[in-house]
């Protein structure tokens, strides 16, 4: 790139010329190429684990590789037609988006209020902090393995509160209509605690005058809270949105050993779609144009987003 | 980088001792890195042998639990004395991913030596050449022929008429049964067993007699978010119809959509919610059973180990007969050769010593609740003696096992495509004939895919 400007340069200084230049020279020498070798191990490990595999997986979209086979023939866009009109690939796209609709939202809102309850100086600070952040900690089997029990249907807590009240019994994961939203509740338990340790930073970091000023001015803690401290919150709000709403596109792993995506595939999120196809279908060439019908999506969706919080700012 | 950098009065930078021994530092660095990668491999080669010796056999299974402390004694049955083996077992984990490995390394050609697998996920690995022929004249050799297996199972061995798997066992869908509240329904024959049913009828009758004895529940089902239990139900009760079900390649599915209905309605009047519940998992199923919540449990034999600890007087029985045809779902667990692509001659000839002697074991391999899948083992009086499992044992002869494709079998994505309208229909979200529709529109959907693994 600039190797020869600053060759030059160097070759133009005197070494008499005294300390600062000397200084300047020392800046000068950190170049773009000097400092490649450093990279040179992350680099090679992000190609070798990330942009080879993405290489890979585009052209196995071309392909019918399969899993248990060592021939592969071209079939150019057979696998993208077959996915266009494969109904599975639809309702399980639809599927990952109504997750990701139903999750985000409460995911955003519900650790904003947090954060504003743990910031205003509520007592017993640690204990909040600890109890909304502490099943952000739990690994994904612990927290599918206690909400199969409170979803159970005969014993789990959730039926017995609602029988205490004398109300049907719900089909928490067997109910089409309501197995989604019973992942989606148990999603929000779990991972809430990010956003919510992502909120309570920045309100921790908000200059208090505007505030102050505020209040001396006569007003509210409403009036506080909507004219000053959520607008101040609107970076935090739109990075804390995106990566929400990416982090639940991704959606797999609960809903995997949950429900296996049923009832009658209604949690079948796409990436489930894209595993059962791949291993236990063994069809790769066609996982893989799968995935990256959902990438191109996804890029989609950040594109938009990006737009949105261009905007905002 | 610039060695003749003019900047030599800089010590903190530039002081040669210094550059030299960071860039040595890197070079190091990275012939580390690169030996590292490099050993991965080569260690990996290596490891099988140095762990245990160069004639080990390796062995791939999916049994754990206390299947897996069986097999273990089996293995050290069969490892003693001065032609023992010198066996090397890898225990993978049940179900898909036990499958999708075991498919990896037979198309990498580097398999073991030899590998469990469910007999309906044959039809997956040998079109394919994932799996090598048994040779029948070695196995003879030591003493196991087809003589030994019942030809309800050894017929599921084959594949375009070369044998391909040796059975282990026979693992079928029955029922356990309380005794007393069997007796209290006046469900048992003279011997104390459970008599015939013979009809729809006498089932649906035997649930309420049941909830009436118990006070609770009469027969238990978990089948919520369960991948596999609503098919086994359903394969067992649709094979006593006596209507075929193919999956032919390329589809359509042959089923008999009225036969199947029959059975999914007869399912959903059994599961009604109120006798007998319809909204069980199957731990919950399980707890109730051995909570004494329930007469009797539809449950696969594997379940025996756990129910025994329960201290019900507990009995168990094929799965009863309703229909016009005696007919019981089951898998088998069996014995296979992955593929090798340089197989060693001394090597497969260990592989099947190997697999005869370890049937020999079979008794031991009984105590679980498995039935063994080698005849002369069920002859022998200390199988008679194990109870309930000798009461059972009869289900061997009317197996009835998934309809051969690649796509089925235990652990496959099948299983689970066709439990899930079952779910909605048992759950009373869809009536029988929708279910069942929809059954045969995912079985097609599945047909018309492209094999992959032939």
């Amino acid at each position: 790139m600039t190797t020869t400007a600053p060759l030059g340069a160097e070759e133009r200084t005197d070494p008499a010329t005294g300390p600062a230049d000397g200084r300047r020279a020392v800046l000068r020498r950190i170049r773009p190429g000097n400092g490649f070798v450093f990279v040179l191990p992350f680099l090679l490990v992000f190609g070798l684990f990330m942009v080879w595999p993405i290489v890979q997986g585009l052209w196995m979209s071309f392909t019918d590789s399969s899993l248990a086979l060592r021939d592969t023939g071209f079939v150019g866009f057979d696998n993208y037609t077959e996915a266009f009109g494969d109904p599975d690939v639809w309702s399980s796209l639809g599927n990952t988006l109504f997750f990701t609709a139903i999750s985000s939202v409460p995911l955003v809102l519900v650790a904003l209020a947090m954060a504003l309850l743990v910031h205003s100086g509520l007592a017993g600070q640690w204990a909040w902090r600890l109890a909304f952040f502490a099943p952000y900690l739990l690994p994904v089997t612990v927290v599918t393995l206690i909400w199969t029990w409170l979803y159970q249907p005969e014993l789990g807590l959730g039926n017995q509160l609602l029988d205490s009240f004398g109300m049907a019994p719900v089909g928490w994961l067997s109910d089409e209509s309501v197995a989604m939203w019973s992942i989606a509740a148990l999603t929000v338990w779990w991972t809430v605690g990010f956003n919510f340790l992502l909120y309570l930073a920045a309100l921790q970091s908000l200059p208090t005058t505007f505030d102050e000023a505020a209040a001396l001015d006569g007003a509210g803690a409403w009036r506080r809270l909507w004219s000053i401290t959520l607008p101040q919150l609107r970076r935090t709000t739109g990075l804390v949105a995106m990566l929400q709403i990416l982090a639940s596109l991704k959606v797999f792993d609960q809903i995997y050993i949950l429900t296996k995506g049923g009832p009658n595939g209604s949690t079948r999120p796409v990436l489930e779609y894209v595993y059962d196809v791949g291993f236990t279908g063994y069809r790769l060439g066609y996982a893989s144009a799968v995935s990256y019908l959902f990438f191109a999506l996804i890029i989609v969706v950040s594109l938009v987003q990006f737009r949105l919080f261009r905007r905002e700012d | 980088m610039s060695s003749r950098s003019p900047l030599q009065g800089v010590p903190a930078v530039s002081d040669p001792l210094r550059r030299l021994s960071r860039r040595r530092l890197l070079r190091h660095a990275m012939a580390g890195t690169g030996a590292l990668l490099a050993a991965g491999p080569l260690s990996g080669c290596a490891s099988p042998a140095s762990a245990s010796g160069a004639s080990a056999l390796s062995v791939w299974d999916l049994f754990q639990g206390g299947d897996g402390m069986l097999m273990d004694e089996m293995i050290d049955a069969v490892s003693k004395g001065d032609d023992g083996f010198d066996v090397d077992r890898t225990i993978l984990d049940w179900g898909p991913s036990y499958y999708t490995k075991l498919a990896m390394s037979a198309a990498g050609g580097r398999a073991s030596d030899v590998a469990a697998m469910h007999l309906s996920r044959l039809a997956g690995y040998a079109p394919g050449g994932l799996v090598d022929p048994v040779d029948l004249d070695l196995l003879a050799e030591f003493g196991v022929t087809e003589k030994d297996f019942t030809p309800a199972v050894w017929s599921r061995t084959r594949h375009e008429g070369t044998v391909y798997a040796v059975p282990l066992d026979v693992h079928p869908f029955i029922v356990f049964y309380d005794k007393k509240a069997a007796e209290k329904a006046g469900l048992l024959d003279s011997s104390g067993a459970l008599a015939p049913m013979g009809s729809p009828e006498a089932l649906l009758e035997a649930g309420k007699a049941l909830a009436e004895a118990t006070g609770q529940s009469g027969i238990l089902f978990g089948h919520v978010t369960d991948t596999a239990q609503n098919w086994r139900l359903f394969a067992g009760l649709y094979a006593q119809t006596g209507a075929d079900f193919d999956l032919p390649d390329g589809g359509p599915a042959r089923i008999d959509v009225d036969a199947a209905v029959r059975v999914v309605t007869l399912m959903t009047r059994l599961f009604d919610g109120k006798t007998n519940p319809n909204n069980l998992d199957y731990n919950g199923a399980l707890a109730a059973f051995t909570g004494g919540r329930g007469g009797m449990a539809m449950l696969g034999e594997w379940e025996l180990p756990t129910l025994k600890e329960s201290g019900i007087d507990l009995g168990a029985a094929p799965f009863p007969q309703v229909f016009d045809k005696p007919a019981v779902y089951t898998d088998s667990h069996s014995f296979v050769l992955p593929h090798q692509e340089d197989p060693d001659p001394a090597r497969r000839r260990e592989a099947h010593r190997y697999i005869a002697a370890v049937l020999k074991q079979s008794l031991t391999w009984a105590s679980a609740g498995h039935i063994p899948a080698y005849q002369p083992v069920l002859a022998e009086p200390e199988y008679a003696a194990l109870e309930p499992q000798s009461s059972y044992a009869d289900a061997a002869k009317v197996a009835v096992l998934d309809p051969p494709n690649w796509f089925v079998g235990a652990g496959s994505n099948f299983q689970n495509r066709m439990c899930q309208p079952l779910q909605s229909a048992l759950l009373g979200n869809t009536s029988p004939e929708k279910a069942v529709r929809q059954m045969v529109r995912e079985a097609d959907a599945l047909l018309q895919q492209p094999n992959p693994v032939a």
